[in-house]
């Protein structure tokens, strides 16, 4: 059985990081989310994925291209109008029955096998949700689909479609009607092909986790950094102490003094300390240096990032390649941040700071706030509005 | 230049050679060809590209034999002269990269015992003098064969007589055997196999290896066996795909934030202020010596140029920048001096003639190159890797920012043994090397601004640039990136020189790209930039992202991120490449493959 994975989307509501990523690339545990999707399926005996790319497919093509044991054939969808429409690019890769998945939601082994061993013809893969009306909700009667509602206005119902389904290659005389009608959404053809009464089984998926808020990236990181074996390479001086799950990846120097509490994720060739202190659910990437008296918290530092000393960071995100000055504090605290003219309340959170920023010394940033990609920060400012893109703040 | 590969095994050899031969294809591209043995021999050779003969060869059956991808050097290209050569009795098949020197003399000798050559290549006489001396085994032919042939030569030998075997050796140009299961395999460079294996051998110059799909036997010229030892490579053949991007060059240029990070790995510690080299690099670093001569071909020879300002600028030592070809026969190699060859292959032929006579005359010898387990890196004393990555372009470009990087380290370090630098100075620069791949993205992501440029040149007949200091030899690369893949004629000029000459040539119609560093020279640069706008051609300044004063003097300005002053030069390299390429893709060119030239050249 083929798998059918769409990875074609910008991700817009997770700027800043998606403004030079798809936002299946986004690191978790320094592993893109994509690539949580694909091991899931690999492991679950699927050895041929089609993979249908879009927005900076570059990216993605330019990661997979070392990735081992898996045929992985790529489409391209030039604009993005729609899951069904994504699908129906890959109509010639697959003729026979099929999974498809979206590239950005983890999705566990065990919920993919279910799945194929379902005799059915149509199957879905469903989740029980605390806010179900952000997505598509599912009514079920007797393992059976009824009906799916995209977006419901009212909290109504408690499960939701993951986008996961299994399907028969003859989905694609519904989609191509349909599209014929301007009808894009897969969720919209599922839901014409229950009415023709066809019928479509419901399962239950294991663990499921979408991202789509820039904070998401830290409650997922601190979900999944448990998966990541405690390995240590690189140098680690004397007087370090280490407690818990620490993977340090090769070429990196732990100097003395630094206090790591596990799990904590560190990437390759990474400079950490002397005396710096990493607490529980912190990934770091790739080349980044945290200089000393640093403490990091629940946060997600991507690769390339430059600490200087003595700053406070903790539930947030760090975009690669941000050069951060001495004396930086990001208060975490409850907020109400808006993005794409939504508002969301948020619990314990600190600040997002986009790729190749630089932030002078002594800043201090108000919980939720979002700094933009290639913005300057001038030394002693105090944040508490969000920042766009390649601003400069005197 | 030319791309070999064998194959012994149990797959169809058609199919794995016509494979291996694409990844080949950047070592030579004008005509290709395969011998393959299924009880008779039968070859298929075309002109053209490889897929071109794989459009017309009919269906071969057999799993071993022969293929070539040519890059003429001797005889033109023609259906003829392309390779599979076979002998006389149509029963022995070879490939050959490289130039048999004797060929005219083996030619008459062989045409007086009644030979008839049907090709004007020099390699039609390897298959004709093993025919020769074939008389029990292929091996003791081919050993015999190798005695009175002088030259250079990677060589694979096949005869319908002996089916199961193919013959390979080495002297002077690239071969690797792949070792697979149940198969193995013979070419000039390991990425073309990759997609079968990544066990490798590295054969020696004067070696001959007798393959078959499950024995590898290497032995030396006097037949005594030799004990080698397998490799593991660790790139991915689909590090040699595109990855989504139109050409490899752009991908490769792309690559490039990546390519420096991954130059920098290790290579530099911010909290400790220091420059850590390998072992062998650190002791030759650490001897006396009073000058270093820079040995390197092409865009190496550009990178070297650079490397001469930022040594000497760092640590006072004089240094020398030689041509490969010209200092292997001219150069004075003093025992004193420290040679340092620059080859992104490590088999470019003259860089390696260079390092040899360095060695032989005592030099200590350092390289720097691309590719571990390279011939250069097994002849120089130490040898230092600039890790890029497979670079498939023909016009380098990765590889160019790495090398001018890795002298930039070479430099720290040196600066730092002999302390002409403080450690806070190192530090300084440290820094500024780390913000590196943050401001190559920056350059990569105002794409527009640059493609907005190349629309202006495109229909240059002539294009002019110029630069002071380090910003000089960047000024080569860029006329030569520009005329090597757009085939407009460019010319780089060290901007004091402009009134010694070059200025007869300039019009309004020959545009001039000058690179202004906001550095004490900048006055100077300015006035250049008068001096040509007084002949009125069109004047594109790439200017530091500070310089708010030159939009007043240029009609266009690409601007840089502003970096200390020698590391600025990486942004402006990639600049320049950026240009070339966009100029020649609105130009319609075959940018990966431009005419007549080929990736690596390993003849003189």
């Amino acid at each position: 059985m083929k798998a059918i994975i769409l990875a074609a989307g910008e991700g817009k509501r997770l700027r800043p990081f998606t403004e030079t990523m798809p936002k299946v690339m986004l690191p978790v545990a320094n592993k893109p989310i994509l690539e949580y999707v694909v091991d899931s399926v690999k492991n679950s005996g699927i050895s041929d994925i089609i993979m249908v790319v879009g927005y900076k497919k570059e990216v993605i093509m330019e990661y997979f291209k070392d990735y081992k044991d898996i045929k992985i054939t790529y489409v391209m969808q030039e604009k993005q109008l729609g899951t069904a429409h994504a699908l129906l690019q890959a109509k010639k890769h697959l003729k026979h029955p099929f999974i498809v998945l979206s590239g950005d939601n983890i999705i566990d082994q065990k919920s993919i096998s279910k799945l194929i061993d379902e005799p059915s013809k149509y199957s879905i893969l469903i989740k029980e949700h605390s806010h179900p009306s952000k997505y598509g909700v599912v009514f079920v009667e007797k393992n059976k689909l009824k009906k799916i509602v995209e977006k419901p206005k009212q909290e109504t119902g408690k499960f939701i479609s993951t986008g996961i389904y299994k399907l028969p290659n003859t989905i694609f005389n519904y989609i191509e009607t349909l599209a014929s009608e301007g009808v894009y959404a897969l969720s919209s053809v599922i839901q014409f092909i229950v009415d023709s009464s066809e019928e479509i089984r419901v399962i239950t998926a294991e663990s499921w986790m979408d991202i789509v808020y820039p904070w998401d990236l830290i409650r997922v990181n601190e979900a999944m950094i448990h998966q990541s074996s405690a390995s240590t390479s690189g140098t680690i001086e004397k007087g370090v102490v280490m407690k818990g799950a620490v993977s340090i990846g090769k070429d990196t120097t732990i100097y003395s003094g630094c206090y790591i509490v596990g799990p904590v994720v560190i990437g390759e060739g990474c400079e950490i300390g002397p005396n710096a202190c990493i607490f529980p659910s912190t990934t770091i990437g790739d080349n980044t240096v945290v200089h000393p008296f640093n403490e990091i918290r629940n946060s997600v530092i991507m690769d390339d990032v430059h600490i200087a000393s003595h700053s406070t960071i903790s539930h947030s995100v760090i975009g690669m390649g941000t050069h951060i000055g001495n004396n930086f504090s990001a208060i975490p605290g409850d907020t109400t941040a808006e993005i794409e003219q939504e508002f969301k309340k948020l619990k314990d959170t600190g600040v997002m700071i986009g790729e190749d920023s630089i932030v002078g010394d002594g800043v201090a940033t108000e919980p939720g706030i979002i700094i933009g990609r290639q913005c300057k920060v001038s030394s002693l400012n105090r944040i508490t509005k969000n920042i766009p893109s390649k601003a400069n703040v005197m | 230049m030319c791309g070999i590969i064998g194959y012994a095994g149990f797959r169809n050899a058609q199919s794995v050679l016509i494979e291996c031969l694409k990844r080949l294809e950047y070592r030579g591209y004008d005509s290709a060809g395969v011998g393959i043995i299924d009880k008779k021999l039968s070859v298929c050779k075309e002109v053209g590209e490889i897929s071109n003969l794989e459009k017309n060869i009919p269906t071969m059956k057999g799993t071993m034999g022969i293929g070539h991808t040519r890059w003429a050097t001797r005889g033109k290209v023609s259906k003829e002269n392309a390779h599979p050569q076979v002998s006389g009795n149509k029963k022995i098949a070879i490939i050959h990269n490289g130039i048999i020197e004797n060929f005219q003399s083996l030619k008459e000798e062989l045409q007086q015992k009644g030979h008839k050559f049907s090709s004007q290549t020099d390699s039609e006489i390897i298959a004709h003098v093993i025919e020769e001396e074939y008389a029990d085994t292929l091996e003791n032919a081919v050993c015999s064969a190798l005695k009175k042939i002088k030259g250079s030569y990677a060589l694979a030998v096949i005869s319908e007589q002996e089916p199961e075997k193919i013959i390979g050796a080495r002297n002077e140009s690239p071969l690797v055997i792949g070792v697979g299961d149940n198969e193995n395999f013979l070419a000039s460079d390991i990425t073309a196999l990759l997609n079968y294996t990544n066990r490798v051998i590295y054969l020696d110059d004067g070696e001959i290896v007798v393959m078959t799909k499950n024995s590898i036997r290497v032995i030396d010229g006097k037949k005594k066996k030799l004990t080698k030892k397998e490799k593991i490579v660790n790139w991915d053949v689909k590090d040699a795909e595109k990855s989504g991007f139109d050409h490899f060059m752009l991908k490769e240029i792309y690559d490039q934030p990546e390519s420096i990070r991954q130059l920098l790995r290790g290579r530099i510690s911010e909290i400790e202020e220091k420059i850590n080299f390998p072992e062998r690099v650190e002791s030759i670093l650490g001897t006396e010596y009073d000058s270093i001569h820079i040995v390197a071909c092409g865009t190496s020879f550009y990178a070297g140029l650079v490397g001469k300002y930022l040594i000497e600028q760092l640590t006072k030592i004089p240094v020398f920048v030689e041509l490969a070809s010209e200092f292997r026969y001219f150069g004075i190699k003093k025992d004193t001096s420290l040679v340092v060859a620059v080859t992104q292959s490590g088999e470019t032929a003259d860089t390696l003639a260079a390092l040899r006579e360095a060695k032989s005359a005592g030099c200590k010898t350092i390289v720097i190159t691309n590719v571990i387990g390279s011939t250069a890196t097994r002849i120089a004393d130490a040898y230092i890797l600039t890790q890029s990555g497979p670079e498939i372009g023909v016009a380098a470009t990765k590889t160019f920012t790495s090398q001018i990087l890795t002298l930039f380290l070479l430099a720290l370090k040196e600066a730092s043994v002999r302390k002409t630098l403080g450690p806070d100075e190192i530090y300084h620069y440290i820094l500024q090397l780390k913000k590196l791949p943050s401001q190559v993205r920056k350059i990569l992501d105002n794409i527009d601004e640059i493609t907005a440029i190349a629309k202006h040149l495109k229909d240059a007949q002539s294009v002019f640039f110029i630069g002071r200091g380090i910003y000089y030899p960047l000024s080569l690369e860029g006329a030569l990136k520009l005329k090597e893949i757009s085939y407009i004629h460019a010319e780089g000029f060290a901007s004091g020189e402009l009134k010694h000459g070059p200025f007869s040539l300039l019009t309004k119609d020959t545009p001039v790209i000058a690179i202004v560093a906001s550095d004490e020279t900048y006055d100077k640069m300015i006035t250049s930039i008068g001096e040509v706008k007084a002949r009125e051609p069109p004047v594109i300044a790439i200017a530091d992202e500070k310089d708010s004063e030159i939009e007043k003097h240029a009609d266009f300005v690409l601007h840089f991120p502003s970096n200390g002053l020698p590391l600025s030069g990486i942004s402006i390299a990639v600049i320049l490449q950026l240009l070339a390429y966009h100029v020649a893709k609105l130009r319609g060119c075959s940018i990966d493959k431009p005419r007549n030239l080929a990736k690596s050249v390993t003849v003189d």
